[in-house]
């Protein structure tokens, strides 16, 4: 598990107006690991994703990602840099079919431009042949299949978050960032979509941060865990060191879990 | 015949990749290409290709320009009709500077001046959204409108501040002015929304349609998968109002002969935007339904009472036309906002099945 450090986050406060939603947090995330980051309603979970992804800008603090310290980055070009993201309610495209939702994730990958898009023949096809087919093996490895022509706007929630899961797997991403993936989900969707995420991260080499609720998965899944509370960082460690101490049990029993 | 895909199996992506996968709809397809490029010039009189056929697939270009930008970007535009202005004054513009060149080739041309000239006009869409972007090209709209008519230099210091056209010929034949035929022009006409209607069925089938559709559903979820926004709607700007402008030059230089500033005024901006509810946001063939009910069904209205013996005077169907279209665009607007295209898939989906549903 010990890989070398993909991401570091180095004293990070972020604050919207008066409310501080992190506060002075440092971890890091190794390459290859699962990394877990729970905590309970309005720790900072999600903000923290959202600075790791260059959606928000944090007021104080670093970011480092492969080894380059980022000045402000974009959303767009955390993306162009291996960082996908799937999100806490459900962000697809909802007029469009599970197949394009997932090619979508392509979208850096494919380079032809207007010219030959307009034609839709020679490289153009092909480029897009090659990418339906990667987006196919996806489909497959998400049993999907049955819903890939269906408008995801029509689906169920669970299958919406693994369609959700299918698009950000399409990039390819060297860091993942699933925020809550199984919320809301049944013991068996669960169960599948704890695999999927094993799988991408052993198979497709995927570095994972994962927030999550499901303790039992969370003890199940990753590598190491940070815990959160009020933006600030109360505990990091391996699962079973995280779970009996004593500022978390306090934490979680304080917000009445 | 029926409408089955049994038995067509699709053995490669490419085959289910293709925009018609179904082997009636290519049948469909090519019969109704067969009726537009012989039949229509064959029998058709010069009221069918005049009146009804040139406008028609003229409107219909427009509302596919529209359809994109609005349609597959979510970036309502109230200023279709200045853009089809921007490609006629363009293309009146470069056929009298260099009358040698041929037509055609400013008529694309002057697509790509209106492509320019949306680009700077989408600029600020991406710092502002929905009711404000329209607003802000109501205002380009009332802009442009206003150049039309005020600066002289753009119709060449006419008294009559219009613009007309002069007689251009293609390969030795009369394609535009007084001399060309109806039926020359139409088959112009034809040939170029046909084409451009593919190209816009190809590209709204790739990576950039489905960008710009990303764009349109959840912009933040499209911008965290590397799409840069304002690149995006930048493009869908300059395409859409390429497609415009090439409708624009057109209108002029083979429908109506000749235009002022008014002929491009809001109404027409509407018109379009109207096309396109009806017929159905996010799809191509939708422009074309779209057109038909704004365009021919009014005629067909008009002609109607005439062919049953009814004697009703011509301000009464007009007021009942637009109370049928106002009528049709509150019905779609609430029970069926993807408009008739949908309804055309729901009717196939259903046809597919028949008559064993289960
Ligand atoms: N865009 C924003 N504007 C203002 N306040 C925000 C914003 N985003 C988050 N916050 C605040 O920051 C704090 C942390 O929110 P965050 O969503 O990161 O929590 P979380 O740990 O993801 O919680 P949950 O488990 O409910 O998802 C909360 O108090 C929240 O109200
Ligand atoms: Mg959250």
């Amino acid at each position: 598990m010990s890989g070398e450090i993909l991401l570091s986050v180095d004293d990070v406060s972020l604050s919207f107006g008066g409310v501080r939603a992190i506060a002075d947090v440092s971890f890091d995330i190794r390459k290859g690991e699962v990394r877990a980051i729970i905590g309970p309603n309005g720790a900072g979970k999600t903000s923290m994703l959202n600075v790791v992804n260059g959606f928000y800008h944090p007021q104080k603090g670093e970011i480092t990602y492969r080894g380059r310290t980022r000045a402000r980055m974009k959303p767009h070009e955390a993306a162009e840099q291996g960082i996908a993201r799937t999100f806490q309610n459900v962000a697809l495209f909802k007029g469009m079919t599970t197949l394009d939702n997932i090619m979508t994730g392509r979208s850096l990958r494919m380079k032809r431009n207007i010219f030959w898009q307009a034609l839709r023949h020679g490289p153009a096809l092909d480029e897009e042949i090659k990418h339906r087919r990667v987006c196919e093996e996806i489909i497959d490895f998400l049993q999907i299949e049955h819903i890939r022509k269906t408008p995801v706007g029509a689906l169920p929630y669970g299958l919406q978050k693994r369609v959700e899961l299918g698009r950000a797997l399409a990039m390819e991403p060297e860091l993942l960032l699933l925020d809550e993936p199984m919320a809301g989900m049944n013991l068996e969707e669960k169960e599948d979509m704890s695999r999927f995420i094993v799988e991408a991260n052993r198979l497709r080499g995927a570095t994972i941060a994962l927030i999550e609720h499901d303790m039992g998965v969370v003890m199940d899944l990753s590598d190491r865990v940070v815990v959160l509370e009020y933006g600030r960082k109360i505990a990091d460690g391996v699962p079973d060191m995280v779970k009996s101490d004593q500022k978390v049990i306090d934490a979680y029993l304080g917000a009445g879990r | 015949m029926f409408y089955r895909e049994a038995g067509q199996y699709k053995t490669t992506y490419a085959a289910d990749m293709a925009i018609f996968p179904i082997r009636q709809d290519r049948y469909g397809l090519a019969l109704i290409l067969l009726i537009a490029f012989v039949a229509i010039p064959a029998f058709g009189n010069q009221f069918l290709i005049n009146t009804m056929m040139i406008p028609f697939l003229i409107l219909s270009l427009a509302a596919i320009g529209l359809n994109l930008l609005t349609g597959y970007t979510g970036l309502l535009s109230l200023g279709t009709g200045a853009f089809m202005g921007v490609g006629a004054y363009a293309c009146y513009k470069l056929e009298t500077f260099f009358p040698q060149v041929n037509i055609l080739v400013w008529i694309v041309v002057s697509g790509f001046v209106s492509a320019l000239v949306g680009v700077a006009f989408g600029l600020p869409s991406l710092r502002i959204k929905g009711f404000y972007l329209a607003v802000a090209t109501l205002a380009a709209q009332f802009f442009l409108e206003w150049c039309f008519a005020r600066v002289p230099w753009l119709v060449n210091y006419n008294d009559s501040g219009a613009i007309e056209v002069p007689s251009e010929t293609l390969f030795g034949l009369s394609v535009t002015g007084p001399t060309a035929t109806p039926v020359t022009r139409y088959l112009v006409v034809l040939t170029i929304v046909a084409a451009m209607a593919w190209i816009a069925s190809n590209i709204v089938h790739g990576r950039i349609g489905r960008m710009w559709m990303a764009v349109r559903d959840m912009d933040i979820a499209a911008e965290l998968i590397g799409i840069r926004l304002l690149r995006a709607k930048l493009l869908a700007f300059a395409v859409s109002s390429f497609y415009v402008g090439v409708a624009g030059a057109m209108m002029v230089f083979l429908w109506l002969g000749a235009a002022e500033a008014e002929a491009f005024n809001i109404d027409l901006s509407f018109q379009i935007l109207f096309m396109i509810i009806i017929g159905g946001l996010g799809s191509i063939v939708g422009a074309f339904f779209g057109a038909t009910i704004i365009h021919l069904l009014p005629i067909a209205l008009r002609a109607l009472p005439a062919m049953v013996g009814l004697s009703i005077d011509a301000a009464r169907i007009d007021q009942l036309t637009f109370m049928i279209t106002g009528i049709l665009i509150i019905v779609f607007l609430i029970a069926e906002p993807h408009g008739l295209a949908r309804l055309w898939q729901t009717a196939k989906q259903k046809l597919r099945v028949w008559p064993f549903p289960y």
